[in-house]
C-alpha cells in the first residue's frame, strides 16, 4: 500500500467518522455499554492511525475480534434477530469496519452503515423529540457523503454541510409525495418484533392497603375526542380492569371465573369518540361505560363489557367507540354470578361483616342499603388522601374503623366488602375517572394520575349499576382532577406546570403537537391515504387512484427539479452565440467535417476549404463572423442573431458539387 | 501599419525562402518586444534572417560572436580612463544597438551569457556609477546550435524563459534550395535592400500591438492552456506567469500581422509552440526537442470553447 498523503485522505475520513459516530449515537441507550465503548474506540484508534499515518490491523484480529463481537452480541441479546441485537450488530461491525477504512470505497461503506442505522432507529422510536436527531444526523451523513465523493472540490465544515443541506431540502418535497401516496399494506408491516415497553397503567389487581402511595405520575394514558356531545365530567368513567375476587386484601380478576352476564339495553345519550392509546404493554383499551361494541376485529368485549385485545399494547393505537353511560337489564343475574359477586374470604374482617349485618338488619331493600353504607361513608369522618397509613391484617376492618384514611382504591375495597357481606353482589371496577381538556389540540387527555376504582353492584331489575364511593367522601373529585383536589400530594414537577399558566400552556401545546404528530403523520396509514385522495376530489379512491397520485406528483417533482435546475446549470449553459457556433459544427459535422475539440475557429474554417473547396469561402466568411462576435471588442445582439439566422439558413450538399 | 508590415514581410520573404512561418515569428517576437532565440545547425540562414530583420526594420544592428573567452565588457562595454580629461569614461559595447544578433550564444561563458541576458531583460545596463539605457527598440536575436555539445554551455531554464520564442528555421524544401543554388549567397543581396520601415514605425508598431482586443473568451482559452501544461503529468514545470504574459503579447503581435483586431485562439494556437516550447521539459526525457512535441500536444488536448 502506497502512503496517501495525509490531509487529503484525513478529511473524508473526518466526515465518515462523524456521521458513523452520529449514527452510533442514535443508539447509545439501547446498545450495551461495551459495544458504545468498542465504538468510540474504533474511532479514536482509527483517527489515531490515520495522524500517526500507521498500518491497520492485520486480517486475522479483524477476523478475531469480528469473531468475539458476534459472540458478544449473541451474548447479549441471546439472538442476531430483530430489531435490538441487529442493530447492536451493525454498530458492533461498523466499528470494526473502520479499522479497514482504506480507499473511498470503504468510506462509502461506512456512510451506508451509517444511514442504515438511522434507519433502525427510525424504526425503534418514532417520537417527535428525536425528529430532530434523525435529520441531524441524515444531514451530517449526507454531507460526509458529498465530502466522500468530491473531497477537494468542498472545503471546509460549512460547504458540505450547505450542500447536503440544499440536497435534502430539495429532496423533500419528494419524501413528502412517497408519504402520502406510496401504497401501504394495512397495519405496520415494517415493525420488527419490539421489545415490550415499561408497563405502566392499570393492573389486574387491587390491594389498597398494601400502597403507601398512588404514583404520581403525570404520564398520558390516553387521549379523547369526541365526535359531538360531551359527556358531563361525572360520567366519564374509563373502564378498566373488573376485579372480582377477594382475598380479603387484594382485589383480583381471576382467569377462569366467568359467568354469562345478562344481556343490557343502552340508555340515555350515545356518545361517538376516538381514542389514542398510550402503550402500556397490557391488552386492555379502553372506553367510556358503557360501551356498546368492539371497535376493532382483533379486540373482544368481554362478558364484563370490557375491551381486552389479543395483543398487548406496546405501540400507540387509536379506535373509534361509541358508549351509552347507563345500561339496564331485566334479566336476572345467574346464579355462577352471585355466587362469585357474594364470595368473601372466611374469617377476616370481622367487624365490618358485623356492621353490614347491622346495616343490612336496617334496610332490607338492597338499593336502600347500597345508600346507607354510602351514607356510613359521609358521616364517620372520612379522608380522602393519596398518602394513606398502611393497612395490616384485616384491612378492611381497619381502615372503616380506625385509619378511615384513604383513596378511591380503599373506599373501593370496603365499600364493596360491605356490599357483597349485607348480600349484595359487587365487585370492584378500576379505570379512569375524568381527563383533562387540551384547548390547542381540542382533545382530553386522560393521565396515569386519573387512575380511579369503583364499584358496581347488582340489583334487579336493574342490572349492574356503578356506584363510587369515593364521590361521597370526596366529591370534586368527580369535577376535577386529582391535583386539583390535593394539590400537596403532586410532585414538584406536577405543581409548577401546574401553577404556572405560561407552563401550563406550554405542556399543552407540546402535548397537542405530540398527538398530532402522532395522528397526522405515524398514524398515516391506507385508511388516511384514501381519505386524503378523497378530499382531493377522487370518488371512491382505491389503490389504482393512489399509484395515478403517486405517479403526478413524482412527475410534478421531477418537472420542479427541471425548473429548479435551470438556476444550477444557468453558468454552464451555452449562450445564444455559442450554440449557433456548435449548431454550425454539427452542420459540417454531417458532411463529415466536425471540428476537433481543440481547433480554433479559422483554422476550423481553413481545413474545411482544403477538404471542400466548394465551401470554402461561406466557411471563412462565418468563422471570421463568429470570432468577431466571440473574441471581438464588440458583441450587438443583432450581430449575434444575424450570424444564427445566417447559421440557420445554410445548407450543405453532401458531397462536393463536380462543376 | 498593415500596409507597410505586410510590405516588409513580403520583403523578408525575398531574401528567406519557403520560411512564411518562421519569419512571421520573428517579426511578431520583435512586435512584441521579445526576444528571439533561433536554434539550429549552422548554414541554414540564421544570421541572414537578423541581418535581414535589421535593415528591412530600418534597425541600427550589431553582431557578437560569442565564444568561450568572451568578457562581459566585451558585450557590454567598458569604462576607460581618458587621459585628456582625466576621467572614466564609459565605452559602449555592442550591445548598445536597435538590432543585436547574438551568435552561438551557448558557447560563451555562463558569466557572460548572464551579463547579456540581464541587460535583454531590463533593457538597461548599470555600470558602477550610471545606469545606461539601452536604445529603443531593442531586439537580441541569439542563435545557438543545438548539436554541438563539447565546449558549450546551455541556457539553463531561467534564462532560456527571458527569450519570448525559440524558432527553428530547418533546411529549405527542395525548391527553394533549388533557388538558392541557383541565384546565390542571398547575404549579397542585403545590403541593395531598402528599408520598407525605420524605428520610430517600429515602436508605433509595437505600441499597437499592445492596443490589439482579448476578450474574456480568449483570456479563458488561454488559461486554460497554461493551467494544463501545470496539471500535465508529462511535464517537469507548468508555464509561469510571466510565460503567460509573453504568450498573449506573442498573440497579439501575430493578430496584429493577420490584420485583426482581436486576439483569436487561431493566433494563440499559432504562437504556442514557439512560445511554450523551450520552457516545457519532460519529466523523464532530456531531449530538449521533445519541449516543441509537448506544446503541439497541449494545444491539442485543450479544448476551444464555443
Amino acid at each position: 500500500m502506497t502512503p496517501t498523503p495525509l490531509p487529503a485522505r484525513l478529511r473524508p475520513l473526518a466526515w465518515t467518522l462523524a456521521a458513523f459516530g452520529s449514527a452510533v449515537l442514535l443508539h447509545v441507550d439501547r446498545l450495551p455499554p461495551w459495544i458504545t465503548a468498542f465504538a468510540i474506540g474504533a474511532i479514536v484508534a482509527r483517527l489515531t492511525l490515520a495522524l500517526r499515518g500507521a498500518r491497520m490491523p492485520n486480517a486475522w484480529v479483524r477476523v478475531g475480534v469480528a469473531l468475539t463481537l458476534t459472540v458478544g452480541v449473541l451474548a447479549s441479546f441471546r439472538t442476531l434477530n430483530g430489531l435490538a441485537a441487529g442493530s447492536a450488530l451493525l454498530a458492533a461491525m461498523g466499528s470494526l469496519k473502520l479499522l479497514e477504512t482504506r480507499a473511498r470505497r470503504d468510506d462509502y461503506v461506512m456512510f451506508g452503515v451509517a444511514l442504515f442505522l438511522l434507519l433502525a432507529a427510525c424504526l425503534d422510536r418514532q417520537a417527535l423529540t428525536r425528529v430532530p436527531l434523525y435529520a441531524l444526523q441524515l444531514w451530517v451523513s449526507c454531507a460526509a457523503l458529498a465530502v466522500i465523493a468530491t473531497p477537494d472540490a468542498l472545503s471546509g465544515v460549512k460547504a458540505p454541510l450547505r450542500l447536503a443541506g440544499r440536497a435534502l431540502l430539495y429532496a423533500l418535497p419528494l419524501a413528502l409525495i412517497l408519504f402520502l401516496f406510496f401504497p401501504r399494506l394495512p397495519g405496520a408491516f415494517w415493525a420488527l418484533p419490539n421489545a415490550s415497553g415499561a408497563v405502566t397503567g392499570l393492573s389486574d389487581e387491587m390491594s389498597p392497603g398494601q400502597i403507601d402511595e398512588l404514583t404520581d405520575s403525570d404520564a398520558p394514558a390516553f387521549r379523547v375526542e369526541f365526535e359531538g356531545a360531551t359527556p358531563p365530567p361525572q360520567q366519564r368513567y374509563w373502564r378498566g380492569p373488573v376485579l372480582q375476587s377477594f382475598d380479603g386484601t387484594t382485589w383480583r380478576r381471576d382467569r377462569g371465573r366467568y359467568f354469562l352476564e345478562p344481556r343490557v339495553q343502552f340508555e340515555g345519550p350515545a356518545y361517538r369518540y376516538r381514542v389514542t392509546l398510550e402503550p402500556h404493554g397490557r391488552n386492555g383499551w379502553f372506553a367510556l361505560e358503557s360501551v356498546v361494541a368492539s371497535p376493532s376485529r382483533k379486540v373482544q368485549l368481554t362478558l364484563d363489557r370490557r375491551l381486552i385485545s389479543a395483543e398487548p399494547v406496546n405501540e400507540a393505537v387509536s379506535y373509534t367507540a361509541m358508549s351509552h353511560p347507563r345500561t339496564v337489564t331485566h334479566e336476572p343475574l345467574s346464579r355462577l354470578g352471585w355466587r362469585y359477586s357474594l364470595e368473601l374470604p372466611p374469617g377476616q374482617n370481622p367487624r365490618t361483616l358485623a356492621l353490614a349485618s347491622r346495616l343490612r338488619a336496617a334496610t332490607p331493600d338492597p338499593s336502600a342499603y347500597a345508600r346507607a353504607v354510602l351514607g356510613y361513608f359521609a358521616r364517620e369522618g372520612f379522608e380522602y388522601t393519596l398518602t394513606p397509613p398502611r393497612l395490616s391484617g384485616n384491612a378492611v376492618d381497619e381502615f372503616l374503623f380506625s385509619t378511615r384514611r384513604g383513596f378511591c382504591g380503599h373506599y373501593a375495597s370496603a365499600y364493596a366488602t360491605l356490599m357483597r357481606a349485607g348480600g349484595v353482589p359487587a365487585r370492584v371496577v378500576t379505570g379512569y375517572l375524568g381527563g383533562e381538556w387540551n384547548p390547542i389540540g381540542r382533545y382530553y387527555i386522560v393521565k396515569q394520575s386519573d387512575a380511579h376504582a369503583w364499584v358496581e353492584i347488582w340489583l334487579d331489575g336493574r342490572g349492574w349499576v356503578r356506584v363510587d364511593p369515593t364521590a361521597v367522601v370526596a366529591p370534586e373529585r368527580l369535577q376535577r382532577g386529582l391535583y386539583d383536589l390535593l394539590p400537596g400530594a403532586a410532585s414538584l414537577a406536577t405543581r409548577l406546570t401546574r401553577e404556572n399558566a405560561w407552563l401550563a400552556e406550554f405542556a399543552q401545546g407540546w402535548d397537542a403537537l405530540n398527538t398530532a404528530w402522532r395522528k397526522r403523520v405515524l398514524e398515516f396509514g391506507e385508511g388516511s391515504q384514501l381519505a386524503l385522495l378523497e378530499r382531493l376530489g377522487f370518488d371512491s379512491p382505491q389503490w389504482r387512484e393512489l399509484g395515478l397520485a403517486l405517479g403526478l406528483g413524482m412527475i410534478a417533482w421531477l418537472a420542479w427539479m427541471t425548473w429548479q435546475s435551470r438556476f444550477w446549470l444557468r453558468a454552464a449553459r451555452p449562450d445564444a452565440l455559442a450554440r449557433a457556433w456548435r449548431a454550425l459544427n454539427a452542420k459540417y459535422a454531417r458532411v463529415g467535417l466536425a471540428r476537433g475539440a481543440a481547433e480554433a475557429p479559422l483554422a476550423y474554417a481553413a481545413r474545411i476549404g482544403r477538404a471542400r473547396p466548394d465551401l470554402a469561402i461561406e466557411a471563412e466568411a462565418l468563422a471570421r463572423e463568429y470570432a468577431d462576435l466571440r473574441y471581438g471588442r464588440e458583441r450587438r445582439a443583432i450581430a449575434v442573431r444575424h450570424f444564427a439566422g445566417s447559421v440557420r439558413r445554410l445548407r450543405l450538399s453532401a458531397a462536393p458539387r463536380i462543376p | 501599419m498593415s500596409e507597410r508590415l505586410q510590405q516588409a514581410i513580403a520583403t523578408l520573404e525575398t531574401i528567406i525562402l519557403g520560411k512564411p512561418g518562421q519569419l512571421r515569428l520573428a517579426v511578431a517576437c520583435l512586435l512584441a518586444r521579445g526576444h528571439l532565440l533561433i536554434e539550429d545547425v549552422p548554414g541554414v540562414g540564421k544570421t541572414t534572417l537578423a541581418h535581414a530583420l535589421a535593415q528591412v526594420f530600418g534597425l541600427a544592428w550589431q553582431r557578437v560572436q560569442f565564444t568561450s573567452d568572451l568578457l562581459p565588457a566585451d558585450v557590454i562595454g567598458v569604462s576607460v580612463f581618458d587621459r585628456n580629461t582625466q576621467q572614466f569614461h564609459f565605452r559602449k559595447g555592442p550591445l548598445f544597438t536597435q538590432l543585436l544578433l547574438a551568435d552561438e550564444v551557448n558557447r560563451a561563458s555562463p558569466k557572460a551569457q548572464s551579463a547579456l541576458l540581464e541587460a535583454m531583460e531590463e533593457r538597461q545596463v548599470s555600470t558602477d556609477v550610471t545606469t545606461y539605457r539601452l536604445p529603443d527598440p531593442f531586439f537580441v536575436v541569439a542563435t545557438q546550435n543545438p548539436h554541438e555539445q563539447a565546449g558549450t554551455y546551455a541556457l539553463p531554464e531561467s534564462q532560456l524563459d527571458r527569450f519570448l520564442m525559440r524558432i527553428r528555421l530547418g533546411y529549405p524544401d527542395a525548391s527553394h534550395e533549388r533557388d538558392l543554388l541557383r541565384e546565390g549567397e542571398r547575404r549579397d543581396l542585403l545590403p541593395q535592400l531598402a528599408p520598407v520601415l525605420d524605428a520610430e514605425r517600429v515602436l508605433a508598431m509595437q505600441a499597437a500591438v499592445r492596443g490589439i482586443h482579448v476578450s474574456d473568451a480568449l483570456l479563458d482559452y488561454l488559461q486554460m492552456l497554461i493551467a494544463h501544461t501545470r496539471a500535465h503529468a508529462d511535464i517537469r514545470i507548468g508555464l509561469s506567469p510571466r510565460a503567460g504574459q509573453g504568450l498573449l503579447r506573442a498573440a497579439q503581435a501575430w493578430a496584429a500581422i493577420a490584420g485583426r483586431h482581436a486576439v483569436l485562439p487561431d493566433d494563440v494556437q499559432a504562437v504556442f509552440s514557439a512560445v511554450a516550447g523551450h520552457r516545457l521539459e519532460r519529466r523523464d526525457a532530456l531531449d530538449a526537442a521533445d519541449g516543441l512535441r509537448l506544446a503541439d500536444r497541449v494545444v491539442e488536448a485543450v479544448p476551444v470553447p464555443a
